[in-house]
């Protein structure tokens, strides 16, 4: 059991990250002081998992530090890049009218109906107002995100009981002619408030939000909030959003096992395949205009530890859109005729930040932003440091 | 006020202070401290690496006490990390939090 003890501890030296090397050392000179055989066992299992978890904190912050020195600066290579990288709001507006417009393209290509278009570009405009209105007192209101997740919560969960259902899914609400999905446009914006503040009355909004969601049922939004639960979680390491991930999570889980059987709506569903039927090059605006949406996230690197968890946040939940309208009948977003998509897409943008805060050049401050060890996070700025 | 927290304290860094305090300007050993808290060397371990690289905690080699033994690493509280534990024994949260630890969480 002695000779297992100090195998592991050795294991233990080598996964520790080499600026803490002295650490390990003393870690297994402790070994040796330990008289039991099953109490040095424990101990230098302990060892073990606190080397990897330091170890895989620190590869994270590497690979992050990288990133923002090698993708974003070549990117910051051109001035005009360089201005919009350092606004994501300003670069979300450019990417949601681009998209926009190619889709307006593509359905111009494949002969969609005139009213398609001009819900579109009337959704985007009405974005467009939201996005001026919602981002000038967003940054003023930091307290009142977990609020306002709560309330918008609610009005997913009233959707769920009181919305109007179809193939027994009921997810919408009717406005006149249009059909409204709610949680398109109101659940990114929630996943990128819950980011800029995890708070406990926002984590109930999250509950709910995900209660909601496995009730509709709505399986595509289900697994992007766990998606963006998944970035916000990687990015705090804090255990409200751990909480807020593992509700999600059932509820997906849920989503998966209930039956949604909604059928493709031409130029809304699936038209990530359709679209090059029509023309290779309808199908590569549709193609563009997906990754187009992505593109605000990337300056998420770039940004300090609280900012980037709402980039990441932002560039998840966008993605998971993405992802399963290619993978079931789900709406396109932006590029497909969906005002919703539109909406919560200038709504999601309109809450990132108007000018991050840079991470500085050093290492170590990336990782002791994003190290697990932090979970006792204490500044001292105005303690001298005697050690 | 000298000391300004962004979160609460954990139970188990609330208790590792405590001990520290408790035993002030005396070196204390890891795993006397593992012992001494009930913290496995897993939660041990990194918030004394955090709490050092704060400047709350000093560390040292020390000699062997008996002939043919490895030095040892020893810690204990700055001046700072004193005024940091003293601050936090005074919240109400400390006396809940050390009443968690002795019905055996720490140990969990």
């Amino acid at each position: 059991m002695r000779f297992a003890a100090e195998k592991i501890m050795r294991a233990a030296e080598n996964v520790f990250p080499a600026h803490l090397s002295h650490w390990s050392r003393a870690m297994t000179r402790e070994l040796a002081e330990i008289p039991q055989d099953p109490a040095a066992l424990v101990f230098a299992i302990g060892c073990l998992r606190a080397a990897i978890m330091l170890a895989a904190s620190r590869w994270i912050a590497t690979l992050q530090y990288r990133f923002a020195n090698t993708v974003t600066a070549s990117a910051r290579s051109a001035p005009i890049m360089n201005r919009l990288i350092d606004r994501p709001r300003n670069l979300g507006l450019i990417c949601a009218v681009t998209a926009v417009g190619l889709g307006l393209a593509y359905m111009t290509a494949g002969g969609a109906p005139e009213n398609y278009l001009l819900v579109n570009v009337a959704a985007l405009i009405l974005g467009a107002t939201a996005w001026l209105a919602v981002g000038r007192t967003a940054s003023a209101r930091l307290a009142e995100s977990g609020n306002a997740v709560l309330a918008l919560a609610l009005l997913l969960l009233a959707t769920a009981v009181f919305g109007a259902a179809a193939d027994g899914v009921s997810r919408w609400v009717i406005v006149g002619p249009l059909s409204i999905q709610v949680s398109l446009i109101v659940l990114p914006a929630m996943i990128v408030l819950y980011a800029r503040r995890a708070d406990a009355i926002g984590t109930i909004g999250m509950g709910i939000a995900a209660l909601a969601l496995a009730v509709q049922p709505d399986r595509a939004m289900a697994g992007v909030l766990a998606a963006g639960l998944a970035a916000i979680v990687v990015a705090k390491r804090s255990r409200l959003p751990v909480l807020a991930l593992a509700i999600a999570s059932v509820a997906f889980t849920v989503t998966l096992i209930r039956p949604d059987m909604s059928p493709a709506v031409p130029f809304v569903d699936r038209i990530l395949y359709t679209a090059f039927s029509v023309h290779m090059l309808a199908g590569l605006a549709v193609v563009t205009g997906c990754v187009v949406l992505i593109l605000p996230a990337l300056s998420g690197a770039a940004c300090s530890a609280d900012q980037r968890s709402m980039m990441m946040a932002f560039g998840a939940s966008w993605a998971g859109v993405v992802a399963a309208a290619a993978l079931g009948n789900y709406p396109t977003p932006l590029v497909g005729y969906s005002g919703s998509a539109v909406l919560g897409y200038l709504l999601s943008v309109a809450l990132l930040p108007g000018a991050p805060a840079t991470v500085g050049s050093n290492l170590d401050e990336t990782v002791s932003a994003i190290d697990p060890s932090a979970e006792d996070d204490i500044t001292a700025s105005r303690i001298p440091k005697l050690a | 006020m000298g000391v300004t927290r962004k979160r609460a304290l954990s139970s188990h860094a609330r208790a590792l202070l405590k001990n520290l305090l408790d035993t002030q300007g005396e070196w204390r050993h890891g795993y006397d401290l593992a012992a001494l808290t009930g913290l496995k060397s897993g939660t041990l371990y990194p918030l004394l690496i955090r709490l050092e690289s704060q400047g709350y905690l000093e560390a040292e080699w020390q000699p062997p006490v008996a002939r043919g033994r490895p030095p040892r690493h020893a810690y204990r509280l700055t001046a700072a990390g004193v005024r940091l534990a003293r601050m936090e024994a005074a919240t109400p949260e400390a006396a809940a939090s050390t009443n968690a630890w002795r019905n055996g969480e720490a140990m969990s």
